[in-house]
């Protein structure tokens, strides 16, 4: 492509500069020519690469927000190494000289090494910041309303919003945690994180948005926090002695050297579990999508054109679907999984 | 062989193949549920939060699976 774009531009200099030496023109367009047909493997393997490197693009995280190049928004870098380092972009702090750069990851100039902590505003952060804010207008607004006509029956956005919450209070929280003191006490916590994960999944199904549960980092997150709900209300709820004597599962002792190391493991599988599900789920459909869109590009044929984007509209609606079924998975199984540390066993043995 | 065709072979066969394994789980699963709704339609919002768990457990093990996959693709 870019070979036959420069035998144009070439031709047309060709003309406006001498008009009478045309045969110097069809010389080089004839050079030029046979190059193409030389590089054309070459070529369609610099498209593949092309795709793979717009998937990464929108795949990972960056430190500037680029909009379809509209508008461009530059965040700010926050680096910790023996002393703060502050940039309002990226451009600022390469031309600071002290780190820079290199595969979209920010090294020390002299030692080549990254710096100790990255507490940088990212794009993904940009977006969990933009989620957090419009579930705090949205229920902000509709807890207004309560207050104000707390007798009035709900309408339009604070019915579906009640609905929502209901359902998840009803239907995930109280069947699953036996104990209905703690119940109400985790609901609020059940009912943000739905709702977090659930907005930040559609942000990725939003033109120009990148879905911040896509990154495992912040799948890690939320995984950490459910570890440390479901754990710290087992031990705060039936008591540490209790919590300990967990492990054992109530086995005769010599059953004990598996039990133990099972027990303590399957505590930390139960959250990288989460993590994995989410982010992969995430992943896998912009994933697919943007495979079937690079087949246009990739078979050079307006053929494929009606059954990559009939493919990918269906993936996309698949995708709307996932987004809510994954926030309710995450949402139930730590409420099962609290449901199964706080349990009492009184019953069964 | 070379090496790293062997990889991508085996990326390709992994992550096929435990796409079998989790949709003859799911299958199994959503048969065995489908039947129980039928027999008794008025316990079928506990059986379809108890399907969605098991679900996301048989789908938790796959993706491992594909990850572990993409990972051999990849590197």
């Amino acid at each position: 492509m870019s070979n036959l774009s420069e035998v144009k531009i070439q031709q047309n200099v060709g003309i406006a500069q001498t008009q009478s030496s045309n045969l110097q023109v069809t010389q080089t367009k004839s050079v030029n020519l046979k190059d193409t047909t030389q590089s054309h493997s070459e070529a369609k393997q610099e498209e593949g690469n092309v795709i793979s490197d717009i998937l990464q693009e929108h795949l990972l995280d960056h430190h500037s927000y680029n909009f379809f190049n509209v508008f461009h928004i530059d965040l700010p870098i926050i680096l910790y190494d023996k002393q703060l380092y502050l940039y309002p972009s990226v451009k600022s702090m390469m031309a600071e000289g002290t780190f820079t750069e290199i595969h979209h990851q920010i090294v020390r100039k002299d030692t080549q090494q990254p710096p100790k902590l990255d507490m940088s505003v990212t794009a993904l952060v940009m977006f969990q910041w933009l989620s957090i804010l419009l579930l705090l207008f949205v229920f902000i607004t509709s807890a207004k309303k309560y207050k104000k006509q707390p007798k009035a029956a709900p309408k339009g956005l604070q019915n579906m919003l009640e609905v929502m919450v209901l359902y998840i209070r009803d239907e995930i929280v109280r069947p699953n945690i036996s104990s209905k003191r703690l119940a109400d006490v985790l609901s609020p916590y059940f009912v943000a994180l739905f709702f977090f994960i659930l907005v930040m999944n559609l942000f990725g199904l939003i033109p120009g948005g990148h879905s911040a549960t896509g990154n495992l980092a912040v799948t890690a997150g939320l995984a950490i926090i459910a570890y440390f709900v479901i754990n710290g209300s087992a031990v705060l709820h039936v008591g540490f002695s209790h919590w300990l004597k967990e492990f054992t599962g109530g086995a005769p002792w010599w059953i004990w050297i598996i039990m133990i190391p099972i027990e303590i493991l399957s505590m930390f599988t139960k959250p990288f579990a989460l993590t994995i599900r989410l982010f992969a789920n995430m992943t896998a459909g912009h994933v697919i999508i943007f495979s079937l869109l690079g087949l246009i590009f990739m078979l050079h044929t307006f053929a494929i054109v009606p059954i990559s984007i009939g493919f990918s509209l269906f993936i996309y609606v698949l995708e709307l679907l996932v987004a809510f079924i994954q926030a309710y998975v995450f949402t139930i199984l730590t409420a099962v999984f609290v449901g199964l540390t706080t349990a009492e066993h009184s019953l069964e043995h | 062989m070379d090496p790293k065709a062997l990889a991508f072979l085996a990326a390709g066969l992994g992550a096929g193949m435990s796409v079998i394994g989790a949709g003859v789980g799911i299958g199994k699963l959503a048969a065995s549920a489908l039947e129980a709704a039928g027999r008794q339609p008025e316990a079928s919002g506990k059986l379809q939060t108890m399907m969605i768990i098991a679900a996301a457990l048989i789908e938790g093990v796959a993706l491992f699976a594909e990850v572990i996959s993409l990972l051999l693709a990849i590197k």
